[in-house]
């Protein structure tokens, strides 16, 4: 048994070159639209370039600028921070309100509805409200605080650098935490209310029984929610430029809102493409590096 | 389902039922606030942001509607998406069938080269894209959106399709084949009906995120009238950002179609959505 490859499948249907025309039309696509502006990536990021003139091969110009660009570098430290924001207001607070919404009473159903609704939106339409729900002067948050007699608390949210980078991760949080609830709900259906059972007679509490059975039996699923969170984060861009485009003095900058500014605003396009290529090599080295290791988390499964 | 709701909640249940009321309720209420404020004038806006307008200005949407030229920006968010998702969708079906069912020279290399696109994010490219559409001729053409769009929703479409056919079962394909049926006869008389509810929900899938796609559409189209909505509602925003009744008429002639488009298919909406992390 062990040992044994697993049997990719039976007999296929037909084979011969003539089915690669199955295939054809996704793969010129992709080689097309993806495959090919990301090998020029790799060959524009080591040149002198502003799109319209031949290349100047540049050698390694343009990655010695990203590390001494300080805007860059911070860009790095912004969208980290942003991350474990994000693990907080989508993954863990998901993972509770599934728990808190995983009943089979009437009107559960219509609360997760509810909950999940914020993810069909535009990141756009989010964006502009939620620029509202913060604004200074007539915002529904100031007001709120107004209305309960805490006006002294009330902050210009997006304007200040102390809090605005902290107001984005509620708003992606808000717009994002029903996609996790929902994939953590699926999760907690499949856990036999036997295991919850047992666990009551034996006089486990509601903490207990979460912290020694749910969270143990969703570790797969938290692994794979943590892993869309990263990955996700490190490519965010629609929210910081609809809400704040890396303002206020830089405190929001990150790397996907600095590539466009240097790229289109400051008209630097191969530099530009090189801060795309250092993305993209971050991105896909913590995907690897996550995946072997949860791999290696999922041997000591129940 | 009728026994757990016949019998009476406990006293816990009921305290969870009432925490997640008020939870789902302040989730929630910025839509609410975000409707109500379009129906007012921008003073009741300020001064009175919790309660019902005074009077229900109707007139704020079609001066919204005009003046963000609404109409033209649904029609052509309408036929980039649906252009976009029927091209993707209908490749990464058969490229799935073929990656999965059949054997052809290349076929392990070419799956996981389209795999690759899983991990690399859209902003990366970019930069090259602008430049390779431009000498294409397609900037500023909806197929400027299209094509990237399609292709950069292949490789989850195809990937979750391919999953979906190695969970069926073969018998049908096979018993058509002794049949004397050839191999497109198969796929487009068998196997498509088959995987067809797969097919659905990454239509919803791809609908979804096409349709809110922000930065190709950013970036590709120049012209007012061939933006796509989400681009547009930014602008409209930039042009009126101290009328808060115009955008907020906007934002709600935009989004509340989507939420009621979602909340008739909510099921669909949710596999597709979360179709990502399926084990």
């Amino acid at each position: 048994m062990a040992g044994r490859p697993v049997e990719d499948r039976t007999q296929p249907l037909s084979s011969g070159a003539v089915n690669l025309l199955f295939a054809a039309p996704a793969l010129v696509l992709f080689g097309c639209f993806v495959l090919l502006p990301v090998s020029s990536a790799f060959f524009y990021a080591f040149t002198h370039w502003d799109g319209y003139t031949a290349p100047r091969w540049a050698g390694f110009a343009n990655f010695e600028r990203a590390f001494t660009d300080t805007t860059h570098l911070m860009s790095y430290v912004h969208v980290v921070l942003y991350i474990l924001g994000t693990l907080v207001f989508e993954v863990a607070l998901g993972l509770g309100v599934a728990v808190l919404l995983n009943s089979e009473r009437r009107g559960f159903s219509l609360l997760r509805g509810f909950y999940f609704s914020p993810m069909v939106l535009s990141m756009s339409a989010a964006g502009v409200l939620w620029a509202f729900v913060l604004d200074y002067r007539s915002g529904l948050l100031n007001s709120l605080l107004k209305a309960l007699g805490a006006g002294d608390l009330a902050q210009p949210w997006l304007s200040q650098p102390s809090t605005a980078l902290v107001a984005i991760m509620v708003v992606s949080g808000w717009k994002f935490s029903g996609f996790y609830m929902v994939i953590f709900f699926a999760a907690l259906r499949r856990i036999p209310s036997s295991i919850y059972e047992a666990a009551i007679l034996d006089g486990a509490g509601p903490f207990r029984r979460f912290f020694s059975i749910t969270l143990p039996l969703l570790r797969q699923n938290v692994m794979v929610a943590m892993l869309l969170a990263i990955t996700g984060g490190f490519a965010g861009f629609d929210l910081f430029f609809t809400m704040t485009n890396g303002g206020p003095f830089g405190a929001t900058e990150v790397p996907a809102t600095w590539i466009m500014k240097t790229a289109f605003d400051k008209n630097q396009l191969s530099y530009g493409v090189a801060l795309t290529v250092v993305l993209a090599v971050v991105v896909m080295a913590i995907s690897l590096v996550y995946l072997r290791f949860s791999e290696r988390l999922n041997v000591h499964r129940y | 389902m009728f026994t757990a709701t016949e019998r009476p909640r406990t006293a816990g249940e009921w305290v969870q039922f009432a925490v997640a009321m008020l939870l789902v309720a302040a989730m929630f209420y910025p839509t609410v606030w975000m409707v109500l404020s379009a129906f007012k004038n921008n003073r009741e806006i300020f001064r009175t942001p919790f309660a019902l307008p005074s009077v229900w200005r109707w007139e704020n949407f079609a001066e919204a509607w005009k003046l963000g030229n609404l109409g033209t920006l649904y029609l052509n968010s309408l036929f980039v998406t649906s252009a976009a998702v029927t091209l993707c969708v209908g490749c990464a079906t058969a490229a799935a069938f073929a990656f999965a069912r059949l054997e052809f020279p290349g076929r392990r290399v070419a799956y996981r080269v389209m795999l690759l696109g899983l991990l690399l994010p859209p902003p990366t490219v970019a930069i090259p894209l602008f430049t390779q559409l431009r000498d294409m001729g397609l900037l500023n053409t909806p197929w400027a959106l299209i094509l990237p769009g399609a292709a950069w929703s292949l490789s989850l479409t195809v990937f979750l399709m391919r999953s979906y056919f190695n969970t069926t079962r073969t018998d049908m394909e096979e018993a058509a084949k002794i049949d004397g049926a050839n191999t497109f006869q198969i796929f487009w008389w068998i196997s498509v009906p088959m995987v067809w509810p797969a097919v659905l929900t990454m239509i919803v899938l791809n609908t979804i995120n096409i349709w809110n796609e922000l930065l190709f559409a950013l970036l590709f189209i120049v012209d007012e009238d061939k933006r796509t909505l989400p681009v547009g509602l930014i602008r409209f925003y930039g042009y009126h950002n101290t009328d808060y009744s115009l955008v907020f008429a906007a934002l709600t002639i935009t989004t509340i179609p989507i939420l009621l488009l979602y909340f008739i298919l909510q099921r669909h909406v949710i596999a597709g959505l979360t179709a990502t992390t399926m084990d």
